[in-house]
């Protein structure tokens, strides 16, 4: 009963993480879409704070856009558009790369999903 | 002789490696992103060898360096010409690479020495032996193989309670990410085997995806847009909607995934600057895959028409593989062919736990040891295996590699130099990032190298260099850990010698507690923003006030007995409205590289901003505040005493005497002063405050701390124990119990034993429910009131018709009416259990 009880908890605690990184794409996606329409500004004090949430739970959401594309980064996923060369860069990111800080250290959630092209 | 254990589903598109141990299966994970399977799939890009998911990136633009699907080809004699390697390679080698890496998902560090491989039910002789080849050169010294309907029948047998008499025929429907299999099964006389197998390797949930775009998408876009050409520039190379088309693969099986779950889904996407937003159906989706899937039921019905079965015949269709998810394929199945659908394994999975199942009752002879009856060939055999085994371990390996770097950086990557000594060719390396974020794959090694290494901000960066021999075997010798911090200068700016800390409120607890804004140690210059809330609602005018307390010293201790370095008063006379409790309020904290602290506060709700500079020579002292912390130091030195003395600990007792004796030398004075009084009294009681506190934490050393925690894990495990036993509000219970936990790890390294005192108070008072919403206790205590004397209640005649109304409940069994009757006596009891607690709590009104 007990084990049940623990193994309960467990996946009380899986579910609300998966929620946690179902949260943090929507509010990348938001994000994305305030930056389109140039209406990043007025919610930039918003959109920190919300960032400040997620970190104090121990997750750091990185948007790798603009970054120079590199077949070592493993934290996310790359579908390359075009051609490829030698000087290519991240030019859209559907979803942002989730790692988690916990006692044991930190560990990659989510793999962003991007897409890179020679520019 | 040893149990196999280890099974591996060796897949098209994606492979697992599982564990039988201890009846249990275990399903690796990949170090990397901590998925369960690894994309089959091998790149030679220039200059190094990845293997998985990052292989799949430059597969349509680099085909002639990068290869899927190999496991088809297993068998034939065919080789794929690498451009960059220059030379061939063949379906085993490929196979051998995957195998590799999934030696690595064993996070244990224990070496598989013997696996059990599943193969297609179509597998021949040849590719079965091609695929055993594989698993040798893969370093095992055994491979077992099994047909994957047989492993997937395996896995759902084991999950059954009940498996006897099971003779009969069943089928294996098998759908993947990209491949069709079904299998005909029986088992007879105990014996289980395939009977018959059909499939198509180019069927399978890629192409639903796909079709949803086809037969979605682009008549929507082409319908409402007019976009000539949108297909062709959708789907060709470099077309204008290349990068489109990448996006909505991915959204098309996410959306895929959304209707296994949901009656209608949306996926949105940006067209030539314009925003569509489209919904999508199941009903949708089901006519974009109905062809395909009416596909695999015409090649069920012909497998079974072949054998002469009708489905009568037929117990159950066992689903595998992930595209069975999808409710229409399960439905159709059921309505097509009448035969009971099978869905309780994980259909991703089956195969590999499957595998485990069969490889913990086959066995095979490490090479450490010679098996009896072994022909002496193969006894010679193993004994040259032993030597050269040991040889290796005796030997070092002929090549060390010297790294230099820098171990701390400002930057968002470092390089580092390596240079190789000994015998370095056709050796490679391998640098992983211990979070998973960056994986160079295999590199040859040369005699001096580079690799530009990317690190995460502000935290220690952990990588492991690894080093492979000439069969890309891990020496493991030669394995090295580097941890370059960023965020720090390379060179040592001043670090910061105590935590600095803020103090916020602990409603809960009647008190406050500290919240660390720059660890000890971190290197100034710092800067944070904190986001609290305001924890009581001040007036516009009023005396009231928010206290911004910035102190230095331990995290972990009580606010009072560290140093105040900074104190911020915000007054209702400053206000220009009202400020709401709730209402948010953001702190920027920033130290200089002279310690000067620097804050500004802005109140969201009346978006007034506060500035302010500190040096560390400034103090200020809120006297009502003083007076509360005076109160609730004095109470809890009270409490110890009694504690101390009812545990017959005289010698803390007396300490803990001498203390409050200290502090009530100051109680009169303190209580007189008003917050207007400019003498030095008020610092002088802060100054006395601050010693006893810290006198006081100090009471007793380890032996009280481990005491308090001893007592705060007796409490957490008598709630353990009670709590499955709950037969009211228990997922309530739970949730509680569930939010004590999550502080646990501050409360057991806590230095403040009032700290841990409030969190087994806590953890008691959880229990004390836990009891009172647990049906035999109530009965318990409820025929303990029975027996009590009519001066125990407050109104003995008022009792007695709630004495009848409980008995007429609990015969009835009508037990939430009889707990509401047992509470109400409880309140009409003169010794009332339940304590009521003030709320005049004034604190820093920071929440």
């Amino acid at each position: 009963m007990k084990a049940i009880f623990i193994v309960n908890c467990l996946t009380q605690c899986y579910n609300i993480m998966n929620d946690h990184i179902a949260l943090i794409n929507q509010f990348f996606e938001i994000e994305q879409k305030l930056l389109a329409e140039q209406l990043i500004d007025k919610f930039d004090r918003n959109l920190k704070r919300i960032q400040n949430i997620f970190e104090a739970s121990g997750l750091l959401v990185i948007n790798p856009i603009g970054e120079a594309y590199s077949e070592s980064r493993t934290d996310y996923e790359a579908s390359i558009v075009g051609n490829p060369g030698q000087h290519m860069k991240i030019t859209k990111v559907i979803k942002p790369v989730i790692y988690q800080n916990d006692a044991q250290g930190r560990q990659l959630l989510q793999k962003g999903i991007v897409i890179a092209e020679q520019v | 002789m040893k149990s196999i254990n280890f099974g591996i589903d060796l897949g098209t598109t994606n492979s697992l490696i599982t564990k039988y141990e201890n009846g249990k299966v275990t399903i690796f994970k990949h170090p990397i992103g901590h998925k369960e399977t690894l994309a089959s799939v091998v790149a030679f890009r220039p200059g190094r060898t990845l293997v998985g998911d990052k292989a799949r990136e430059f597969l349509t633009k680099d085909p002639v360096n990068i290869f899927a699907n190999f496991k088809r080809r297993m068998g034939t004699d065919d080789k794929f010409y690498v451009v960059n390697l220059d030379e061939n390679v063949t379906p085993i080698e490929l196979s051998t690479l995957v195998l590799k890496e999934l030696k690595q998902f064993v996070y244990s560090g224990e070496e598989v020495k013997a696996a059990v491989i599943t193969i297609p039910a179509s597998f021949d002789t040849m590719q079965s032996n091609a695929t055993k080849k594989a698993g040798l050169a893969a370093g095992f010294q055994e491979v077992l193989l099994l047909q994957e309907p047989i492993a997937a029948s395996l896995a759902y047998f084991n999950n059954q309670e009940n498996n006897a008499d099971r003779n009969g025929y069943w089928l294996v429907y098998d759908l993947g990410g990209g491949t069709f299999d079904i299998a005909l099964m029986q088992i007879k006389d105990g014996e289980m085997k395939v009977i018959d197998h059909e499939g198509n390797n180019f069927l399978g949930g890629a192409d639903f995806d796909f079709g949803i775009i086809e037969k979605i998408i682009v008549p929507y876009v082409t319908a409402q847009f007019g976009i000539e050409n949108f297909e062709e520039e959708l789907r060709k190379n470099n077309g204008k909607y290349e990068q489109l088309f990448y996006e909505l693969i991915y959204k098309s099986e996410e959306a895929k995934k959304e209707l296994s779950q949901q009656a209608e889904t949306q996926i949105d996407f940006t067209l030539d600057g314009r925003e569509v937003l489209l919904s999508i159906s199941r009903e949708d989706l089901e006519n974009t895959i109905q062809a395909r899937v009416a596909e695999t039921i015409t090649m069920l019905k012909s497998i079974l028409s072949r054998n002469e079965l009708g489905t009568k015949n037929i117990e159950e269709i066992l689903l595998v593989g992930g595209s069975t998810y999808i409710p229409y394929v399960r439905q159709q199945l059921a309505e097509q062919t009448a035969i009971k659908v099978n869905s309780h394994i994980d259909p991703t999975t089956a195969v590999a736990i499957g595998a485990a199942y069969y490889a913990a009752n086959k066995y095979y002879q490490p090479k450490e040891g010679v098996a009896l009856g072994d022909s002496v060939e193969d006894m010679l055999n193993q004994l040259s295996g032993i030597e050269a085994e040991d040889a290796a371990l005796e030997t070092f390996p002929d090549i060390s590699l010297t790294v230099s770097y820098s171990q701390m950086s400002k930057d968002t990557e470092e390089v580092m130099i390596i240079k190789a000594n000994g015998n370095w060719e056709g050796k490679t390396y391998r640098i992983i990032r211990s979070d998973g974020g960056f994986d160079t794959g295999f590199v040859p090694v040369k005699s001096k190298f580079t690799e530009f290494l990317p690190l995460i901000n502000n935290v220690n960066n952990i990588f492991y260099l690894r080093l492979y021999d000439e069969d890309q075997d891990e020496i493991k010798a030669a394995l090295q850990e580097i941890t370059i911090t960023q965020g720090q200068f390379n060179i040592a700016g001043q670090p910061i010698p105590q935590d600095i800390c803020i103090e916020v409120d602990d409603k809960e607890n009647h008190t406050t507690k500290l919240e660390v804004i720059f660890e000890k140690n971190a290197v100034l210059p710092q800067k944070k923003t904190l986001y609290r809330e305001i924890s009581k609602t001040i007036k516009q005018g009023s005396e009231d006030s928010i206290i911004i307390n910035i102190l230095e010293g331990d995290r972990n201790a009580r606010a009072l007995s560290n140093l105040v370095i900074a104190c911020i008063e915000i007054s209702g006379k400053e206000l220009t409205s009202d400020l709401i409790k709730g209402s948010d309020i953001e702190l920027q904290i920033t130290m200089s590289d002279n310690r000067e602290l620097h804050t500004e506060v802005f109140l969201v709700m009346t978006q007034q901003e506060f500035k302010n500079a500190f040096s560390l020579s400034e103090k200020h002292v809120n006297i009502d505040r003083l007076k509360e912390q005076f109160i609730d130091l004095e109470n809890e030195i009270r409490n110890s005493i009694k504690m101390f003395s009812y545990d017959e600990n005289d010698v803390w007792a007396i300490q803990a005497n001498d203390f409050l004796k200290e502090l009530m030398q100051h109680k009169n004075e303190l209580f007189k002063l008003k917050e207007d009084d400019r003498t030095d009294a008020k610092y002088v009681i802060a100054e006395v405050l601050n010693r006893v506190s810290q006198a006081y934490d100090k009471l007793g050393g380890e032996d009280r701390l481990e005491r308090l925690r001893y007592e705060y894990l007796e409490a957490k495990e008598y709630i353990e124990n009670h709590l499955p036993m709950a037969d009211f509000k228990k997922e309530e219970l739970a949730q509680s119990y569930s939010k004590l936990l999550k502080g646990e790890h501050q409360v057991l390294i806590s230095r403040n034993p009032s700290i841990l005192e409030k969190a087994t108070e806590k953890m008691n008072s959880l229990a004390w429910d836990i009891l009172w919403n647990t049906l035999s206790y109530i009965i318990s205590r409820y025929e303990g009131f029975k027996g009590l004397k009519p001066d125990e209640f407050k109104n003995y005649q008022g009792v007695q018709p709630i004495f009848r109304s409980a008995d007429q409940a609990l015969s009835g069994e009508r037990y939430h009416e009889f707990r509401q009757h047992v509470y109400s006596i409880t309140h009409l009891l003169v010794h009332n259990e339940y304590k009521i607690q003030n709320d005049d709590f004034k604190g820093t009104g920071i929440g």
